[in-house]
């Protein structure tokens, strides 16, 4: 998944990730732990992720 | 009559409690998941964070919000807080905490002023609830009555604190009208859940009354026929309705009105909206397994660099944190320029907190930042524009329209309560 832009840095992604793979400082950052699932995708208030196919 | 409501965050949510209490069948749309906005938890790490607020009403259990929640029978316990305190230097002429501080009660803030200004602010306290100053912002005013930058500190700590902005970007006529509320309402206090506990509330009055709230459901576009509004636009359907109330705040309501918000006439308005600001700010929660303020009020730190304030929420309700636990939040102001280096705003917000709490083991759980479109406030306290859209039948409902003197979620309930005397009477 990509984080564009968009992103406020509001956190709601990390706390959906059941992968504990997102950092948040400003910006939302995926780690390596992500499996690209797309769960978070659904719960930023911005339209931020993009699922990369 | 049917209405519609565009999003499910506490206005979407106090709207259609409202609206399906008197009669109305109510449809309720949210984008996301998850309901309640910006006003509700997020589960992390065992912590009840929140979606934005502080789990925190303004005005407690005898604010608008708790009344409006009240009136519809949303069953919410609001507990509250402590009496505010204020974290000074201990030594006179301190810029900040580095050499010792102590925490002096909020009511108590003249006592740091001369003799001469002491007086003066007994005066005003008096004269002010007559004749309110009108016409500057209320960092002008307090710059044209004093020459002591100890009022400007406490007035800048206050306004990041509860509006997320400066105190010379809240109009002095605000001011006046949120401390004559603190004399009506009192000071704030945390409903037990935190926010998610009022949009369970209020989930379940909308359910009795066989409103329906609808997730993963955007809306795109609103209908408009013969100037009225009609209806929306979910996915490819069309759903039609009697009323429709926006919780999006004015200028994105106006964006999926389209190309009917375009005429002359509407210009007006239209300006109105290009003034609109939204602040930005930043919340870093922190885990401690001892407490890290020791009591459930706010405390102010005026001599912070950044941070603005901090509250405890589970000296209130300790079931926000796993047992044992606490969570403590700060509130910083971020100002317009500095939108674009959060990172940095974030640093200067964590060495804050370590002068802040020498000598305490806590945890940082996570950094929050808001801002554009997903803010702290959709529209600068003092500059709504009112519930009322050029199109009949549209109202906007949130914090994009807030009510006048309220203070966020309290605005926004006495924002609701006007649209609702507009609608139902
Ligand atoms: C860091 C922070 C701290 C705060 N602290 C406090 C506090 O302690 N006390 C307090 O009183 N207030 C506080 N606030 C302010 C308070 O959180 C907000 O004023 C309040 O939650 C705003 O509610 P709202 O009704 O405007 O709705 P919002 O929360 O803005 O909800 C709008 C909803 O509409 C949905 N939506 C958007 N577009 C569409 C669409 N096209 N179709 C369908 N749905 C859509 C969104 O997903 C969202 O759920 C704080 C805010 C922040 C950010
Ligand atoms: S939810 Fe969206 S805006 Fe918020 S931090 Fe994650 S990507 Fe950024
Ligand atoms: S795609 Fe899945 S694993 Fe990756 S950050 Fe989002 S929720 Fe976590």
């Amino acid at each position: 998944m990509k984080i564009n832009e968009n992103c406020v840095g509001c956190g709601q992604c990390a706390s959906f990730c059941k992968k504990g793979a997102i950092e948040v400082k400003g910006k939302a950052r995926a780690t390596d732990a992500c499996i690209d699932c797309g769960i978070c995708v659904l719960y930023c208030p911005v339209k931020a992720i993009e699922v990369l196919v | 009559m049917k209405a519609i409501v565009i999003g499910a965050g506490l206005g979407g949510l106090l709207s259609a409690a409202r609206l399906s209490k008197a009669g109305y069948q109510v449809d309720v749309f949210e984008r996301l998941p998850i309901t309640g906005g910006r006003f509700t938890n997020l589960s992390y790490k065992g912590f009840q964070l929140s979606s934005g607020a502080f789990h925190t009403l303004p005005h407690g259990p005898a604010g608008p919000l708790a009344h409006s929640l009240k009136e519809v029978g949303a069953d919410v316990k609001i507990v509250r807080s402590d009496i505010t305190t204020v974290r000074v230097p201990l030594k006179k002429g301190s810029q900040d905490y580095e050499k010792g501080f102590k925490d002096i009660s909020f009511t108590d803030f003249s006592t740091l002023l001369s003799h001469k200004d002491r007086l003066k602010i007994a005066l005003l306290i008096v004269s002010t609830r007559k004749n309110r100053p009108t016409g500057s912002s209320l960092q002008a005013w307090i710059r044209s009555q004093f020459k002591d930058e100890w009022l400007v500190k406490l007035a800048d700590a206050f306004c990041g604190w509860s509006l997320s902005l400066k105190s010379n970007e809240v109009p002095v006529e605000e001011i006046f009208e949120i401390i004559e509320n603190m004399y009506r309402f009192g000071g704030p206090g945390v409903p037990i859940g935190g926010c998610k506990g009022v949009i369970d509330a209020l989930e379940s009055v909308i359910a009795a009354h066989d409103g329906k709230i609808h997730t993963e459901t955007e809306v795109l576009k609103i209908f408009v026929e013969n100037g009225k509004a009609v209806g929306v636009l979910v996915g490819e359907e069309a759903y039609n309705a009697d009323l429709v109330i926006s919780n999006l705040g004015h200028a994105a309501t106006a964006c999926i009105c389209g190309e009917v918000l375009s005429g002359e006439k509407d210009s007006g308005y239209l300006k109105i909206l290009e003034t609109l600001k939204p602040s930005a700010g930043i919340k870093i929660c922190l885990a401690a397994d001892e407490p890290l303020v020791g009591y459930s009020g706010v405390l102010l730190t005026p001599y912070a660099k950044r941070v603005n304030g901090i509250n405890e929420v589970t000296q209130v309700d300790p079931g926000l944190a796993p047992p044992g636990k606490h969570l403590t939040m700060s509130h910083q102001y971020v100002a317009p320029e500095n939108v674009k280096n959060l990172e940095a705003e974030i640093e200067l917000g964590l060495q804050d907190l370590k002068e802040i709490f020498p000598n305490k083991k806590y945890e940082v759980l996570l950094t929050q930042s808001y801002h554009d479109n997903w803010p702290v406030n959709r529209a600068a306290s003092g500059t709504d524009p009112g519930n009322e859209t050029p199109i009949p039948g549209l109202y906007v409902v949130g914090d994009g329209a807030k009510g006048k003197g309220g203070i966020e979620v309290e605005g926004v309930a006495l924002g609701v309560t006007a649209t609702m005397k507009k609608i139902l009477g």
